[in-house]
């Protein structure tokens, strides 16, 4: 009785929660891109939503659209698109690895864990995976500046 | 209950497909300027596109489910009890239910309405 409240009692001094969620400091590559998933993840679902909502504002007529087109074709607005257009191409190219990973490819071959004690998991392939999405995603901000800001 | 793994399995496969459709929503905007492709006039002509307001509709439900179930996994991440689990299920479900509905109206309306 006394070990399993004991054990009990471990389980919960070790619940970090949220902060425990972002922390991504004592982790490698691995945990910054687990993050970043997440982060542009909620933040695409709360665009998509706000897209969703300002594209009904076609019902009330043209005025009413151009009244929100107003409000969106501005430089902040811009930026929150470069911003979306960003976290959609991370999101997306990392999402294709992360399938991969599930699937077992990019993984490496099982070995005999020698000191170090690096997992062979966390590999070259995972992390040249999350640097591309990351280039990547960079790139799309870039063409996505020439267009709203340039004369595409 | 449907199992977890059949619930990633969605997850992956809308992912893939939404990479798609919005690859065309994308294109549509940069045909012309993107400034004239998102006119009123524009707007409205590609909603009178049938095929264009099927691809719209598949967006609508394809980012819906990807994006609530991502929601409702990062929230089972947070905690785990019954009472939580089940909250978090019939919370993404509605509000994805919601958005879904919400936008498929403005798709049928924008139909109907003159350039």
């Amino acid at each position: 009785m006394e070990t399993s409240k004991e054990s009990n009692s471990t389980v919960r001094n070790n619940r970090e929660g949220l902060k425990g969620w972002l922390n991504p400091a004592r982790y490698g590559w691995e945990r910054v891109s687990y993050w970043f998933q997440r982060l542009t993840g909620l933040f695409l679902l709360i665009y998509f939503i706000g897209h969703v909502y300002e594209t009904s504002s076609l019902t009330g007529g043209q005025a009413a659209w151009n009244a929100l087109l107003a409000l969106t074709q501005t430089v902040q607005g811009h930026i929150f698109l470069i911003l979306v257009i960003g976290a959609s191409t991370f999101h997306s190219v990392n999402g294709i690895r992360l399938i991969f990973t599930h699937g077992g490819m990019g993984l490496g071959k099982p070995g005999r864990p020698d000191y170090p004690y690096d997992a062979l998991s966390l590999n070259y392939r995972q992390k040249s995976g999350i640097w591309i999405s990351l280039i990547l995603a960079a790139l799309a901000m870039l063409y996505g500046a020439d267009v709203l800001f340039g004369t595409k | 209950m449907i199992r977890e793994s059949l619930i990633m399995r969605i997850h992956y496969i809308t992912g893939i497909s939404a990479l798609f459709v919005v690859a065309v929503h994308i294109t549509m905007r940069l045909l012309m300027p993107f400034d004239s492709s998102i006119e009123y006039q524009n707007i409205i002509a590609n909603y009178h596109n049938i095929a264009y307001s099927i691809l719209l509709e598949s967006i609508l439900v394809l980012i819906a489910i990807h994006g609530f179930n991502g929601l409702r996994i990062m929230l089972l991440e947070l905690r785990q009890n019954r009472l939580w689990e089940n909250g978090v299920t019939i919370f993404t479900i509605s509000a994805m239910m919601t958005v879904v509905a919400y936008g498929t109206r403005t798709i049928i309306l924008a139909q109907g309405l003159g350039a």
